[in-house]
């Protein structure tokens, strides 16, 4: 992508830091873990970063079908901070078909399907029941499909999935869709709800950490899972009359072509979306106030995040993981990294890592262990994906 | 904006190769549907060749297909693979070890069960570090990942789109219907290639009152209609016969993606 400028003009996050800005703001600030023990099944002691409140969601009953966490999850998210007020204000304006709607997620519904797996019904048929709310619960677009529908939005639709990646590319394939003019605006999102799918997957790959994750810390074990629910209304900067605020101005994708779960030890990959990132936004590494880092807290994650950034100049950069605080987000992470960034652009505040005591000393970041005051115009945030997905944002602050 | 039609690759009932779907598609009547070749994992060593899950050798079977017929390498050119369902039989299996005590998921089936794993898997066997995205629109989704490939190509930036949908698996079969086995890739660029070629156009809006392009004889339409991917048949047809045409795919909820193919060489 050359030469993105798309303004970020509403955004919501709702995530185990709590509900809407507000409490985001005040987590990240506070700087606390918000993550939970949850003891799996086999005894292992993991952290989760759970939203209180989904279980009582109601869905509305013409979209009954759609009901699941994941979906609630969403709602939650859409009905806070003003968002889908602010969604109807300008499908007013340019019509509802000039309104696209783009989510990242990678789990999707599949908790519904999970259940319906160990329910007496299943194991006595071997079937699901031909009336299981599949295409509107666990299918992949399922939350697309259920929040274009919920706001009325008749743009093109999609879901983007590529792991951790996932939203974070939804802003992209979002600017893409605005820079060729086929919509004038469009909703983005990054939905991912906690299922047993990505907890005993997570753990099956010994990437869970034993308790708390602990970012870019020497004694790191792997990952807590959160789950999130945020979006964005994004268009070109004309249709949002040139205001000021957050703008997304420049990406970078790649692949690592390496290995379905294992980063490139180089980070080839990982380096290839930060430096196509810098490029787009026509920044040096200089110009960079603040990194928001995929900083999982896995052993091989993190060392390759360090190495990538150091080889292209950004250790002397301010960096920080919010992953201790509220968990891996995976489809979300990318959301979550925007909204975080976002918040502290407009607090001026430069986001910790919660949870981690000390840096590995064989990394060279100028890694934030506590969140400090500091403007922040410019920033980068990145994400890693399953797969060798990667993807970098940079945004901006403009007054 | 044009964006070219470089070359393509196909993978279905009846429909072999490109050589074979366009024998088919200049007289549909002669369409039989038969079994599906077994798709080729070129690229993979052993090891991963073991782990690669079916979806992911049908997008490497005709992701490269299309990049033979364009002539590419693979170096540099960004994928966008769309998919209805993904994977459902990893999905069976996994919810099946889930379901059972002690639960006991496969690492393998874990990370072959994310929509990107076909991406991951295109990545290692190409080398190529492209940008590569995964998507779905359910039964949309070959118009949705048309869309963000023709987005996605730039000057001197081509892009590979490959659509892919598999039957289920009989757990998933009264709830999902995907009819045959059907797998389409499309190389698509900014600069013409040589010879004739089509040039593509496109705008969302409103879906006319035809709707989506149909296909005519009735076999075809039946496959056209049982798997998302298959949605693309009415465009392989325009590029097979080099017919210039405008068709469109309509969203249920309004909208559609229309398209105008052009042949001018």
């Amino acid at each position: 992508m050359m030469g993105i400028d798309i303004a970020i003009h509403r955004y919501t996050l709702t995530s185990a830091f709590g509900r809407g800005l507000a409490a985001t703001r005040a987590g990240l600030m506070g700087g606390r873990s918000m993550l939970a023990t949850h003891v799996l099944e086999d005894g292992f002691p993991c952290a989760i970063g759970r939203v209180p409140g989904i279980e009582d969601v109601v869905v509305p009953e013409r979209l009954a079908r759609y009901d699941c966490r994941n979906n609630r999850l969403a709602q939650l998210a859409l009905e806070t901070d003003g968002f889908g007020d602010a969604v109807a204000a300008v499908i007013r304006e340019v019509g509802a078909g000039r309104v696209g709607v783009v989510i990242g997620t990678s789990t999707s519904g599949i908790a519904t399907t999970e259940a319906a797996y160990r329910s007496a019904a299943f194991a006595k048929e071997g079937t699901l029941a031909a009336d299981f709310p599949y295409r509107e619960t666990h299918n992949v677009f399922s939350c697309a499909d259920f929040v274009r529908r919920y706001l009325g939005a008749q743009g093109p639709a999609l879901v983007v999935s590529t792991a951790c990646s996932s939203s974070a590319k939804a802003f992209v394939a979002a600017a893409r869709l605005v820079a060729s003019r086929t919509c004038r605006a469009v909703i983005v999102g990054g939905v991912d709800s906690l299922c047993d799918t990505t907890l005993y997957g997570f753990h099956s790959l010994g990437l869970l950490s034993r308790g708390h994750p602990r970012p870019f810390s020497a004694d790191r074990d792997g990952i807590g899972i959160g789950e999130a629910a945020g979006f964005a209304l994004v268009g070109s900067p004309e249709l949002f009359g040139a205001r000021g605020g957050l703008h997304l101005v420049g990406a970078g994708e790649s692949a690592d072509a390496y290995h379905m779960t294992a980063p490139h030890p180089e980070a080839l990959g990982a380096r290839e979306a930060i430096a196509a990132a810098l490029r787009d936004a026509a920044w040096g590494p200089g110009d960079v106030d603040y990194v928001h880092l995929h900083g999982t807290g896995t052993l091989h994650n993190d060392a390759a995040e360090d190495r990538g950034l150091a080889r292209l100049g950004l250790a002397t950069t301010p960096a920080g993981s919010t992953k201790g605080a509220v968990g891996h987000t995976l489809g979300a992470a990318g959301m979550c990294g925007v909204a975080f960034v976002g918040q502290g652009m407009d607090a001026g505040f430069m986001p910790g890592t919660a949870n981690t005591l000390a840096r590995d000393p064989a990394f060279h970041s100028d890694l934030l262990l506590a969140g400090r005051p500091g403007v922040i115009r410019r920033a980068l945030v990145n994400t890693f994906g399953f797969g060798g997905s990667n993807c970098s944002l940079a945004l901006e602050w403009r007054p | 904006m044009t964006i070219y039609v470089a070359g393509f690759g196909v993978l279905g009932p009846g429909l072999p190769d490109a050589e074979a779907c366009r024998a088919v598609l200049r007289a549909e009547e002669t369409y039989q549907a038969g079994a599906v070749r077994v798709p080729v994992a070129e690229g993979l060593s052993a090891n991963e060749a073991r782990r690669c899950p079916t979806t992911a050798r049908y997008v490497l079977d005709v992701g490269r297909q299309a990049l033979r017929a364009a002539g590419w390498d693979a170096a540099g050119v960004a994928t966008v693979l769309s998919s209805g369902s993904g994977d459902l039989e990893i999905l069976d299996k996994n919810c099946r070890a889930l379901a059972g005590t002690p639960v006991a998921l496969s690492p393998t089936l874990f990370h072959n069960s994310v929509h990107n794993a076909a991406g991951g898997y295109w990545g290692i066997a190409t080398g190529s570090r492209a940008a590569t995205t995964s998507l779905s629109a359910y039964d949309d989704s070959f118009a949705a990942g048309l869309l963000e490939a023709l987005t996605t190509v730039a000057p001197g930036r081509p892009c590979l789109l490959v659509a892919y949908d598999l039957p289920p698996p009989a757990a998933l079969a009264s709830v999902r219907k995907v009819s045959a086995p059907f797998a389409v890739a499309l190389a698509l660029s900014m600069e013409a290639p040589e010879g004739p070629c089509a040039g593509l156009s496109w705008e969302w809006g409103q879906a006319s009152g035809e709707g989506a392009s149909r296909m005519t004889s009735p076999a075809l339409e039946a496959l056209r209609l049982g798997n998302p991917a298959a949605r693309s048949l009415p465009l392989l047809r325009a590029l097979c016969g080099r017919r210039s045409e405008t068709l469109s795919w309509a969203y249920p909820e309004g909208g559609a993606l229309t398209v105008a193919i052009r042949f001018d060489a």
